[in-house]
């Protein structure tokens, strides 16, 4: 089935194309985005149960008046208050003065005509969890918790969750009227397990673009007692040796290396403020041959997969590492303008209320012909790395900062049984993709995090790989 | 608005229930080296309304909450579907009983901030001043910078008495110091400010160009090892995060922190300075409407306090006081020259520096580091340190210099004894 367009958007499309045209008689250039989402959320835990959801509605103005670009961020709109819109934008458009201090100048684009596009598109699902309901989601929920429990009386807590996102979006431009319905969902089930005072957590997590049929991925028992068991074995972890080591990455710790070590460094926003020192090694080597990269809204069905971006260029598979060479980076409109490349659909807002930013989408690393047993085999001590946390970027020096929750022991190309947690993944990115030297057959993506630019602007991503054998500093 | 979803509530007999109204605005400049690239405002008002539902299960009874979000535009219908909703939902999500917060009515709080006062742009043109005012060198300068001037207006009312509004004021941002020689590097930096303290931002961007340049000279990861780490500026709020969650009573009731008023929190062989901590109330009330007021957390190591929302709060028979996420530590006694004597690692800025409240476990990589034998200083980056609160706490030194940040004030650096470092 198809995801149902908006119909506060079908409703308000007539006034917003009056907008559209009076700043039109303003401005060398309009454009307005309008968004109608709504989400909702579910935990069932021993102690707690909730269901809630968030609606956004609101558009943005974009505007260019001489070359330079006004943004207007606002949620009411009516036939009444038209004018006062094109007024504001107008105010803001003329306001340089006033902000900027002496010396200092303002960027002046070149304003050119776009490629007339019309385009609806929907994404599919199975099970409507608007149709499935709140009452039956959270009875499902309730089950895995229940289920989770009974697993062992060692555990604290077992907590189950859903999220599901269904947005329309709509773009009008001179040349543009795009529309798009888009729904992902993502649910995760974890345990919590306590010793003295510290507190240690596991789970797993699951993601699709789609809907509550995700709800039948979640229920396995083996999952869950898998979980209970890591979260129990964690307990009895112990710090990390600093050092070099082999390791094998999960498809998860890829996928967090992929997006955080590499994907931030080309994100051509970046090119253009000369942050990013991947601008300067575009078709050479910075990887291992085993490694292809893409990024793309069309790269892969996950919750980052959209038809356009949120400036209403069409989304795009784009290979950014090609057999270890780097080919090209992502980017938003604004910045293939100044660079002269062309767009690759990756503008994104956190919401109307935020400007739009270079943004990965789905980024992953294709996969190889290796079997797991045998990048462990090969391994004469080193560690297989599980169920990564969080990671920052550096796109001005590649160095790398990722956590992941645990490392199992490898020693004589066996897993030992021992688990040292947490570690702290740093170096170089070059020296770590290049050190690449098997990757597994089967890709898995991720699309449960959130991804900032710097500390703030999140939007949903997806990101994984095959698993992949690497030498990386651990801490 | 607020009149109708009041209608709509009552029209739905819903009796219990909070409406918190946010209206916003502000004004955003978007600068590209010395050109400004995009201007925005922003124009917006929302409302959350959180619907409470008694209930009753196997004999025992319950409450359940659910929140719906109303927008402008929303005809009367919509508000009637949106509300019945989380009607609806609040009477799935039934958790054990508790009495709701009742409230009164207070005076609106104006902000006291000069953004109230002045036109946003008035108080943009002050933070660009500052923000290009050291930028006047051709090896270290502004790369890039984002200036944030915002006003909000809270208004919450409840159906137990709560009717309180308060105005908040802050620019906030942040600015890329790039610094390209011998070695082209960068320091990006966060700021906000409740006033449009230029002067501020000055002295800071001042001191990120200082330490950018020292970053320029750093080479390689100091030897793997423990060492007596030193930790500064805005990373000693994060290690205070520790103890601000482990006594939230949403982690205790859920028994993800064992913290009961009384216990020696930073443990019973303290070593180094003993741990005083301060909550600090930032906003006038709470979500719930809950006058929030500073309160003693911790006092020479030994918890004095829990803090939380109504609903954990009551469950654990505490009073309510609302969420804290600022905290004031005293300073220490120890300049900050004898806290840099002997061997020990310095570390200015992380790429990201993480303390996980569950586990006690921090760490970050580092991008800045001085490291000194004990006689010489080399600054080093690269590597990562990494270490437990729980068995580190009772050893910290902290320095008598004073930091200022948007949610800490307290000492400008502590000193750990034993932290594993991972380096080259």
């Amino acid at each position: 089935m198809k995801v149902q367009g908006s119909a506060f958007i079908r409703q308000n499309k007539p006034l917003l194309l009056k907008l559209r045209d009076r700043l039109l008689d303003e401005f060398e250039y309009a454009s307005i985005l309008a968004t109608d989402s709504k989400s909702r959320n579910y935990t069932a835990s021993r102690r707690n149960v909730a269901v809630g959801g968030d609606t956004s509605r609101g558009y943005v103005v974009r505007a260019a008046l001489n070359g330079k670009y006004a943004e207007f961020s606002f949620n009411a709109l009516s036939e009444e208050n038209l004018e006062d819109i094109v007024s504001q934008v107008k105010q803001l458009a003329e306001a340089s003065d006033k902000v900027l201090p002496a010396g200092l100048g303002e960027n002046v684009y070149e304003i050119t005509p776009a490629e007339e596009t019309h385009f609806v598109g929907s994404t599919d699902f199975e099970v409507d969890p608007e149709a499935l309901g709140d009452a039956a989601i959270l009875d499902r929920l309730n089950e895995i918790k229940e289920k989770g429990l009974s697993l062992s009386d060692a555990i604290l807590d077992f907590t189950a969750r859903l999220n599901w996102q269904k947005y329309s979006k709509l773009f009008l431009s001179k040349e543009k009227d795009m529309e798009q319905n888009v729904m992902w969902i993502t649910g995760a089930f974890s345990a919590a397990a306590a010793k003295g005072h510290g507190i240690k957590n596991y789970g797993k997590s699951f993601s699709k673009l789609g809907g509550a049929e995700l709800l039948d991925e979640m229920g396995k028992e083996e999952d869950m007692q898998h979980v209970v068991n890591v979260v129990l074995e964690l307990l009895d972890s112990i710090p990390m040796v600093p050092g070099e080591y082999e390791c094998v990455c999960d498809p998860a710790t890829t996928g967090m290396i992929v997006h955080e070590a590499f994907g931030h460094g080309v994100e051509m926003d970046m090119f253009v403020k000369k942050r990013a020192l991947a601008q300067e090694y575009i078709g050479q080597y910075v990887a291992s041959p085993l490694v292809t990269m893409h990024d793309g809204a069309c790269s892969a069905d996950q919750t980052a997969t959209y038809f356009f971006d949120d400036e209403g260029t069409m989304a795009h598979d784009t290979i950014i590492i090609d057999k270890g060479i780097l080919k090209t980076g992502i980017s938003d409109y604004q910045s293939a303008r100044i660079l002269g490349t062309e767009p690759t659909g990756n503008g994104r807002r956190e919401s109307f209320r935020r400007k739009a930013y270079t943004r990965m989408t789905n980024t992953w690393f294709e996969g190889g012909t290796d079997s797991v047993e045998d990048m462990i085999a090969s391994i004469k001590y080193g560690f297989l790395l599980e169920s990564p946390s969080s990671g920052m970027e550096d796109p001005k020096n590649w160095g790398i900062q990722c956590m992941v929750s645990m490392a199992r022991e490898i020693k004589d190309g066996k897993l030992t049984g021992r688990i040292l947690s947490p570690c702290v993944l740093t170096g170089y990115v070059p020296d770590l993709l290049k050190s690449a030297s098997a990757m597994s057959p089967n890709v898995v993506l991720s699309g449960t995090g959130m991804c900032g630019k710097g500390w703030k602007e999140w939007v949903k991503v997806s990101d994984g790989g095959p698993y992949m054998k690497a030498k990386i500093r651990l801490g | 608005m607020l009149t109708k979803i009041k209608a709509a509530l009552e029209k739905m007999g819903i009796e219990n229930y909070q409406i918190e109204e946010n209206r916003g605005e502000s004004l955003e400049c978007f600068f590209i080296r010395r050109n400004l690239d995009l201007k925005r405002r922003t124009d917006t008002e929302d409302y959350t309304v959180t619907v409470y539902k008694t209930l009753e299960k196997d004999g025992k009874k319950l409450l359940g909450s659910s929140t719906a979000h109303v927008h402008p535009g929303m005809d009367s219908a919509e508000i009637e579907q949106a509300l019945g909703d989380a009607n609806f939902a609040a009477s799935l999500a039934g958790n054990a009983y508790y009495e709701l917060y009742q409230g009164q009515k207070h005076e609106h709080v104006p902000s006291t901030s000069a953004i109230a006062a002045h036109p946003l742009e008035e108080c943009m043109k002050i933070m660009a001043d500052a923000v290009f005012a050291e930028d006047t060198r051709d090896d270290v300068f502004i790369n890039s910078s984002e200036i944030f001037v915002r006003k909000n207006t809270k208004h919450i009312i409840s159906s137990t008495g709560t009717d309180v509004s308060f105005e908040t004021c802050d620019v906030m941002g942040e600015y890329v110091v790039q610094c390209i020689t011998p070695q082209n590097v960068e320091t990006c930096r966060q700021f906000n400010y409740r006033e449009p303290d230029g002067e501020a931002l000055r002295k800071d961007i001042q001191e990120t160009m200082t330490m950018t340049q020292a970053r320029a000279q750093a080479k390689g990861a100091c030897p793997s090892g423990q060492y007596p780490v030193i930790i500064s500026g805005s990373n000693v709020a994060t290690l205070m995060r520790y103890y601000v969650m482990r006594s939230d009573a949403s982690m205790i009731y859920q028994k993800f922190s064992s913290f009961a008023v009384g216990d020696n929190v930073q443990g019973e062989d303290i070593q180094g300075d003993p741990l005083t901590v301060v909550l600090k109330a930032k906003e006038p009330f709470s979500n719930e409407g809950i006058p929030m007021e500073d309160r003693v957390l911790i006092e020479n190591g030994v918890l004095k306090t829990l803090h939380g929302a109504t609903r954990f709060a009551r469950y654990l028979g505490i009073e309510p006081t609302g969420s804290y996420r600022s905290v004031e530590v005293p300073v220490g006694s120890t300049p900050m020259d004898q806290l840099r004597s002997g061997k020990y690692l310095h570390v200015i800025t992380f790429s990201d520096f993480n303390m996980n409240p569950l586990t006690g476990y921090f760490g970050g990589e580092i991008r800045l580091g001085f490291l000194c034998d004990g006689e010489t200083v080399t600054p080093i980056t690269g590597g990562s340190i990494s270490g437990s609160m729980i068995e580190l706490q009772k050893n910290m030194t902290f320095s008598e210099e004073r930091y200022r940040g948007a949610d800490y004030e307290g000492p400008f650096a502590v000193k750990i004894e034993n932290v594993n470092v991972a380096g080259a």
